[in-house]
């Protein structure tokens, strides 16, 4: 046999290494396939109103009675459908079970048993958590706007800027999401519930309220990078208006960083530490 | 050489059930067998030897250095688990090829590396296939390959004759002395005392949470063969089998159950060679699985624990 290989490899090149191992295993499970299904509903919906918007007696979307144009109602989907709801549910279910997945299929072993860092197992998780919500997302957000903007005489051409801008905002979330779970499953017990109450309990229910616990959101954050106007003429946007406090796109920029910073390096510490017991 | 692994006053427990209780021992080099009935603390023990657990109290040192949150370890040390778990879609190839390039091993070497560990296994044949498509005794191989095919100094298997055939068993047996005699080290658990025995002298009894006797206890032998010895075979013809198995005197009974049969017998060792050379000739059709529950280790462990 040739002499073994004994130059432990840096953080980076084990992250990638569990990378490589877990992208493909991630891609094709059921929670890929459950949460790919979940991300066909805003199609449908455009689809749906794609239809309505075709046929002669409707021209534009109304809502709340107001003519809306085509790209106003994909930013309210990108707001509404994706960022406060499809991004934070990818986020739990995959970012809670980033080790807890190998730890109920103990497999678990194979990757501790290894010269790497536990946090490396974690980190090369993150990442192919990442590539796989990307690819499961993209093709969402793609069709709804090719299928919402041209409705009422939207010009994709004009609007496709702002679609990159959409992507740079739904992958800042994904970050977040995922690094915010990651520390949640890596942690606590029972991530999965406590991710779901973070992520529609505190999140909505703070975000309401004046004052600055809105701060422990990630959601205060993500609003700063939006950059589509929202209709104004109702009650709740009117009172939502009140409460509402941006903080600068900067400021949000650098408050994510510091979130998925933070949690990720919270959350390697807290695998390196952990013992986990498989049962036999 | 010094010694493999050095533990201190070990204890381990979870919660209010104790693992492992206040364990002090060396093994020296070569092939050791771990030899205990199920929830004797073997599990935790190989645990702890691998680094996946803390100790509660006490110290247990692998190859001179701590093991608990030293990762550069694992370049020497080799890990077979017990439990029968995979990435199933991946094929044999594909992961254990996965799994030596976490120790910072190149592609090509690690593909090379991975074949020659398939082989040494002799699973190459098999290597494209899906891990999900093994047979029991195949994912035992693909479990041992991962663990050898960086050429660790140091082999911990836990229970890795579990449901193989007789060949295979034969073969694995086989390995694990040549790589004593190669100069490894290799901590290999059972709860079959004819497994262990077929593999070194050098055995190390627990039960539990404690260790009743380590070194080389021949005399264990001669406590098994006073208590019969139950083996499960699943095979193709289980009366085909069971009709060779009644033309001697060590076979005490035998009963069916599904594609199986189950026999009681008095010389463990012979029976034993006898099946791998019914298997060899193929006469009685294809033997998928033999098992062995560790009650037979159990009555001797009472026997001991009551003298």
């Amino acid at each position: 046999m040739t002499p073994p290989h004994r130059t432990q490899p840096s953080l980076a090149a084990s992250s990638a290494r569990i990378f490589d191992l877990s992208l493909g295993q991630m891609l094709w499970s059921r929670r890929s396939v459950f949460l790919a299904i979940l991300l066909g509903g805003p199609v449908l919906l455009a689809f749906v109103v794609r239809l309505l918007s075709s046929a002669a007696r409707f021209g534009t979307i109304q809502v709340n009675g107001a003519h809306v144009a085509g790209d106003a109602v994909f930013g309210m989907m990108i707001w509404l459908l994706y960022i406060r709801f499809i991004i934070p549910i990818l986020g739990v279910f995959y970012g809670t079970a980033l080790i807890a997945d190998e730890v109920d299929d103990k497999t678990i072993t194979y990757l501790f048993t290894r010269p790497i860092p536990r946090s490396a197992v974690l980190l090369g998780k993150y990442l192919a958590y990442l590539a796989c919500t990307v690819l499961l997302v993209l093709p969402s957000v793609m069709l709804v706007f090719f299928l919402i903007v041209p409705t009422g005489g939207g010009s994709i051409g004009q609007a496709f800027p702002s679609l990159l801008k959409d992507f740079g905002m739904l992958a800042a979330g994904l970050l977040s999401y995922g690094a915010v779970f990651a520390f949640v499953g890596a942690r606590l017990k029972r991530p999965l519930v406590v991710g779901l109450v973070f992520a529609f309990g505190w999140e909505p229910g703070v975000m309401l309220l004046p004052g600055y616990l809105k701060r422990l959101t990630v959601a205060y954050y993500l609003q700063a990078l939006v950059t589509h106007q929202m209709p104004q003429n109702s009650a709740v946007n009117t009172l939502m208006q009140i409460f509402r406090e941006v903080p600068s796109a900067l400021v949000s920029v650098l408050s994510l960083a510091v979130i998925v910073v933070a949690t990720l390096w919270a959350a390697g510490r807290a695998v390196e530490r952990r013992e986990y017991v498989l049962d036999q | 050489m010094s010694d493999v692994i050095a533990a201190e006053h070990l204890s381990k427990w979870y919660g209010q059930v104790i693992g492992l209780n206040d364990v002090t021992l060396t093994l020296p080099a070569g092939v050791t067998g771990l030899l205990g009935p199920n929830g004797a603390g073997k599990s935790t023990f190989m645990k702890l030897v691998t680094g996946q657990l803390k100790p509660s109290k006490g110290r247990i040192s692998v190859l001179g250095e701590p093991i608990w949150q030293n990762p550069k370890i694992y370049f020497q040390i080799g890990f077979c688990p017990e439990q029968d778990a995979f990435y199933e879609r991946m094929t044999g190839l594909e992961w254990v090829t996965a799994l030596v390039r976490l120790n910072g091993v190149g592609d090509r070497d690690a593909d090379a590396m991975a074949r020659r560990a398939l082989e040494a296994v002799e699973l190459l044949d098999a290597a494209n296939k899906k891990i999900g498509a093994y047979s029991k005794g195949m994912r035992q191989r693909v479990k041992m390959a991962q663990a050898l095919a960086h050429d660790p100094d140091l082999l911990i298997l836990d229970e890795p004759l579990a449901g193989m055939d007789p060949i295979a068993r034969r073969k694995t047996i086989r390995m694990i002395r040549d790589w004593g005699r190669a100069g490894k080290s290799v901590l290999v658990s059972s709860h079959i005392l004819h497994e262990i025995e077929s593999m070194t002298a050098n055995i190390l009894l627990i039960n539990q949470g404690r260790i009743l006797a380590e070194g080389n206890v021949h005399q264990i032998r001669d406590l098994i063969d006073e208590h019969p010895h139950t083996v499960y075979i699943r095979a193709e013809q289980p009366r085909g089998l069971a009709r060779q198995f009644l033309a001697h005197d060590d076979v005490l009974s035998l009963k069916f159950e599904d594609e199986a049969v189950v026999v009681q017998t008095a010389r463990p060792d012979a029976f034993y060679a006898r099946l791998t050379d019914l298997a060899a000739s193929g006469e009685i059709g294809v033997i998928h699985e033999v098992t062995s529950p560790d009650d037979n280790l159990q009555a001797v462990f009472q026997y001991l624990v009551k003298s």
